[in-house]
This record gives C-alpha cells, structure tokens and sequence, in this order.
C-alpha cells in the first residue's frame, strides 16, 4: 500500500516535470524522406532545420524554442491523413507546414483546414490546396501563374512564337502547363504540339525524335530535375538546339549534373536568385551551403522561406491560440530568401517571378518579371 | 523517317526490357516464384557501373563489375532468401522477394544518396548518325549489347552441357535429377545469367539518363511481370518477342496516345488485349 503510494506520487512528480520541461513551441512538418521524392524531401527538410536553428538562434519564440515534429508522408496522400490527423490530436501542433508534394498536401490541407489550425504549403503548387480555406496559406506561386510568366518569357522577352509544350503528368506539370496554354496566345505563342510524360519516365527517345521533326522555336517543358535533366540531355544529344524553358522544378544543382554540358542555356522561372544583391538571399545561400553541405535550389529556399512565415507569426501572435497564428500570418510582410512575401484573400503569395539561366555550369541571374496584373494570383 | 525512329527508338526500350525481363522469366521458368527483387538487382547494376566508372574512368571495367557482380549477388540471393523456402507456398517467396525488393531500395538510398549518382564524365553521349538515323552512341550500344548478350545466352543455352542441363531441369527437374544433373548447379547457374542481364540493364540505362537512383526499379518491377505473363510464363522466346513488341507500341503510344494513355497503362493496355485473344500468353511457356 505504501510503496503504492509513493509510485504514485512519484508518478504524479515526472507529470508535473514533464510539462514543465514541455516548453518548447511544436511546428508540424510532413515531408517525403522515403520513396520517390526523398531526394526534395531531403532539401525541403534541410531548408526547414536550417530555418528552426537560426529562429532559436536568435531568441526562438519569446525564449521558446521551437521544435519541428516531422513526419515521413512518402509524397502520398494515404500517408498525409493519418499524419496530419496525428500532428493535431496528438502532437497538439498549432501550425504546421508542409514540406511535400501537391497530391499529398492537398489531401493533408483539408484536415488542417477543418480542425482551425494554420497549414502552409511550402512548394506544392496545386490550385486546391489554398481553397481548402482559409487557414491554408502558399509561400510560392501556384502552377497557373509561374506558367503565365512561362509565355511572358518565351512569347513577349525572348520573342520565340512556335513551341513545344512536355508536359509532367501530374498536378505540378498539369497546373503549369493550364497557366502556359492560358496565356500563350496573348504572347503570340503558337503551341505546336503537347506531350505528356508520367514522373517514372527517364527515357523521352520517342518524345525527342517527334520533337525534332516539329522542328519548333522553343520549348517549354515541365518537371523534376530527375526528369527534366534525363529530357535536356536527350534532348541536346538528340540533336534538338533549340532554348529550353523550364520552372522551379530544374532549381538545383542535380540538373545541371544530370545535363552536364547540355544544361548550358537552359532558362526558368522560379523564385530564388543565384545573383541577388539582398543580404537575406546572400544569407541563405552561404548559410544553407554551410548547414546541409549542398548548394541551395528552389525547394529548400521555399520551404525556409515558409518556415520564416511561421516563426514571424508566432512572435507576434503567440503559441496558443491558432486563430491568433492564421490573423498573424494574413498580416505578413516577410523580406525573405525568396522575395517579399504578403498574401492575398485567398492565402496566395504575391511577389515577382524571378529568371535564372545556366551559364558557365551554375544558376544565374537571367531577368525578373514584375508585371503584377499577370501574376496575380486569384482571390478565391 | 518519323515512323522508322520511333520504331527504332521502342526497340531500343524493347531491348532493355528483354534484358531485364528474360531474368526474371528464367527464375519462374525454373522455381515457379515471382522473383521481384530482381529489379533491385538491375538497380544495382546502375549503381557498380556509375560508381566504377567515376572511380576508374573505365567504362569496361564498370560494365564486369555491373555484369559479374550482380550476377554473383543474384546466387547469393537465392541462397539465402529463397533455397530456404522453396517448399513454401508460392505466396511466401512472392512476399519475402517483395520485402526484400523494399529493403534494397531503402538501403540503396541511405547509402548512395536520395538526390541519386551521375556519372562526372559521362560515356556514350555523343550523336552518332548511322543509315540516316540520329542515335546516341549510347543507344546504339544498348542495341549492340543486347544482341550480344542474349545472343549469347542463346548459344550458352543450346551448345553447352551446362545449357543443356539448365533446359533439361526446366523440362523436366526429376528426370533431370536422375540423370546425374546437379539441381543447385542448375540453379545457381539461373540466377547469375539472369541477375547479369539485369545487372547490365541497369548499367545501361543509367548511361542513358546520366542518373542512377534508388528507385529506379520500381517501374521495371511490374512492369516486368506484364511482359513475362505476355510472352507466356516461363518462355525466353516469347519474353524477348513480347518485350520489343512492348517497346515499339510504348513509343508510338507515348507520342500518339499519350494525351490520353500514361505510357505505363499502354503496356497493361496491350497486355489485356493480348491476354484476352490469347489467354497463355504469345508464346507457350512452361
């Protein structure tokens, strides 16, 4: 009966001294580090650590520190689910963002939308993940708007009227290509011809023979740098010389070592430039080469970037009461890595697009778009 | 020309898929199990070339340790994952291969990286046009070493005592063994000329993208087991018939159908009508 009792008190004791060593502020995080897109889940991850350590670095949240909880969603949306489900009922995370692709983040936005609690999508760019509502928030442009630059640049900056349109079958490549085609005829782009590829692709020979028999002006062409690096090299050693544009989806350094000579000239748009003379890019790009051990691209920046978001809002808004969060994060006026963040209604970010081209081996600065009426992204 | 190069580029695809397919039907052909860890064997066979090559700048060198060493490690699988349960209900291999496939990509991705390897000075790449037609070096070779190498198995096969017993055993494996054949030699023999032609694959491919990855398998592994079920199970004749066919209807389907098909649906597309005619497959299998 005594030893019972004491067991209990002692029991009672490590309660108490658990929440009180309980004071670190929880960020929810679902990110693919298995699978087919572990290779963005590893930059998306870095880009987020990267992000935590220089927040707790610098006083954390009111002397809180903040702790990523992170969970593998494998890029699916099966996953996702359950993991959401247990981010809020059981982590009791009171923001959380995704580091992970379209198919699993939409799925994921839904659950964070309905139990009230801020989702951020660091670089899924599927049109549906904002309309879940309105505690669903994107650091990067969605697919529609980074292809109407698309055919700005081809069709009005680089004056090229007949091209080629590969497109990724998925949400990402779809959601680009819709926003290509929407505009293209405002640029004077006649679109030859459209291709389809599905993600597993890594042979393009039939793509790239009808390609040079189209014998087109540009091409424009949509994915991951595991499948848009295999594509401009067969491509280039098809014999196929003219420019080829791409997205964010090209943004590393994997590309260029998978294209090798090839990648030479190769444009796209995307949010992070190489040559930016503000000191908070200049930042990241040393101090993420110096954190991860490999140079910067377009995942890693977003998702630090969207980390960023959180942090800012939690200083002013405080780690309790979720509503507070989402308030804080409609008021963002972020400088970050990847542009001056603000969002719309409907939680989209409205900033420049920025141009980077391959030259002498590596990423650089190519030209901006600024021309806020195209970009816009929609309000509902 | 459009009609020839797409034609020429599907038995390009084609010729990878008999590399890969015709191991994997010769392991049915002989223990009945569907062994789906064969594609991390050709995984591997990207890795050995990828990683000799940008160790020793030799592309030949690679090609032996992506050849032999695959083909070594394919006995190797079978003496420890499958010898120990081949009286087992077929379903037991089928999920320890399945877990063993799973196991070998994960592992493939903790040691060699989730961004994948590419060669630092990459073979094969230039153009080189032959007969009018514009192929990389690289593609030409994927040909030329096909034909070498189930050509090879061929004359393997049909002209030596170890093919002789190897197609002896699949016929008939009591009758064989009475006769004074070995049945492990048999087997291990299996497995090394199957993994090594996966193993070649693999390199192949890699070559060809310039990217070696973990999961560079996957598709291959279903994929796969179409073509074998279209060629007849077991059959290595009908295997390569139904992987070339499978190429060239993937590339003109690619081009022409791909607003409506994904390229991976075409093959179980065609496989369904194919099955539907002829329910056993082209080819009669075993």
């Amino acid at each position: 009966m005594r030893l019972k009792n004491i067991l209990s008190l002692i029991l009672v004791l490590f309660m108490f001294l658990g929440i009180a060593w309980a004071d670190t502020v929880k960020v929810g995080f679902n990110v693919p580090l298995t699978g087919f897109a572990a290779a963005d889940g590893k930059s998306a991850l870095n880009g987020a650590k990267l992000a935590v350590k220089q927040a707790n670095e610098t006083g954390g949240i009111n002397g809180e520190k903040i702790e990523l909880v992170i969970y593998d969603d494998q890029a699916s949306p099966k996953e996702a689910v359950p993991i959401a489900n247990r981010l809020i009922e059981k982590d009791g995370v009171k923001v959380a963002v995704s580091g992970s692709y379209s198919g699993s983040t939409r799925a994921a936005a839904g659950i964070f939308q309905s139990a009230g609690i801020p989702y951020i999508s660091a670089y899924a760019i599927h049109p549906d993940i904002t309309r879940s509502g309105n505690y669903v928030f994107r650091t990067s442009f969605m697919g529609e708007v980074q292809g109407r630059a698309g055919a700005l640049l081809i069709g009005q900056t680089m004056q090229h009227k007949r091209v080629v349109v590969i497109t990724l079958k998925n949400d990402f490549g779809k959601s680009l290509a819709a926003g290509f085609k929407a505009e293209a005829s405002n640029f004077g782009i006649k679109i030859v011809n459209e291709y389809e590829y599905s993600i597993g692709d890594r042979q393009f020979g039939p793509i790239v023979a009808k390609v040079r028999a189209d014998k087109p002006d540009a091409i424009y062409a949509s994915g991951y740098f595991f499948t848009a690096g295999p594509l401009v090299n067969q491509l280039r050693s098809g014999g196929v010389d003219v420019p080829v544009i791409g997205q964010e989806g090209y943004d590393g350094e994997q590309f260029i070592k998978i294209a090798g000579a090839f990648a030479e000239g190769v444009i796209i748009t995307t949010s992070l430039d190489r040559d930016s003379n503000s000191p908070i890019a200049r930042s990241f790009i040393s101090e993420y080469e110096e954190f991860s051990g490999n140079k910067v691209d377009m995942v890693s920046a977003s998702t630090h970037t969207a980390l960023k978001v959180v942090v800012s809002a939690l200083r002013k808004a405080g780690t309790n009461n979720p509503d507070a969060i989402r308030k804080a994060i409609t008021q963002t006026q972020l400088n970050a890595a990847t542009g001056k963040i603000s969002f719309n209604k409907l939680g989209e970010v409205r900033k420049n697009v920025e141009v980077q081209i391959v030259k002498d081996g590596d990423w650089h600065y190519h030209s901006t778009i600024r021309d806020q009426t195209l970009l816009a992204p929609p309000e509902s | 020309m459009l009609f020839l190069e797409l034609f020429l580029q599907g038995i390009i695809q084609g010729s990878i898929y008999a590399l890969f397919a015709v191991g994997l039907t010769l392991v049915y052909g002989l223990l009945r199990i569907l062994h789906v860890a064969h594609a991390g064997l050709y995984t591997l066979g990207g890795y050995f070339g990828v990683l000799v090559f940008n160790s020793s700048g030799s592309l030949i060198l690679g090609g032996f340790v992506a050849v032999l060493g695959v083909g070594f490690l394919g006995i190797i699988i079978y003496r420890l994952c499958y010898e120990p349960i081949l009286n087992q209900p077929p379903y037991v291999p089928l999920i320890a291969s399945i877990g063993l496939f799973i196991a070998m990509e994960e592992l493939y991705r903790i040691l060699f990286g989730s961004y994948g390897v590419t060669y630092t000075n990459p073979p094969l790449q230039e153009m080189l046009p032959l007969a009018g037609f514009y192929l990389r070096q690289g593609e030409w070779v994927t040909i030329l070493v096909s034909i070498v190498l189930i050509g090879g198995l061929t004359w393997l096969s049909s002209r030596t005592k170890l093919g002789l017993a190897w197609r002896a055993t699949v016929t008939d494996p009591q009758m064989a063994e009475s006769f004074g054949i070995d049945p492990i030699r048999v087997r291990y023999f299996n497995f090394f000329i199957g993994s090594a032609l996966a193993g070649s694959a693999g390199m192949i491919v890699g070559i060809l993208n310039n990217l070696v990855e973990p999961t560079m398998g996957s598709i291959p592994s279903y994929k796969a087991l179409a073509i074998i079920v279209l060629g007849g199970l077991g059959s290595v004749r009908g295997t390569l018939v139904a992987a070339l066919a499978l190429g060239v209807v993937e590339s003109y389907g690619t081009i022409y159908l791909g607003n409506v098909l994904n390229r991976d649906a075409i093959a179980f597309v065609f496989l369904i009508i194919v099955l539907m005619i002829r329910p056993q497959g082209m080819f009669r299998g075993v």
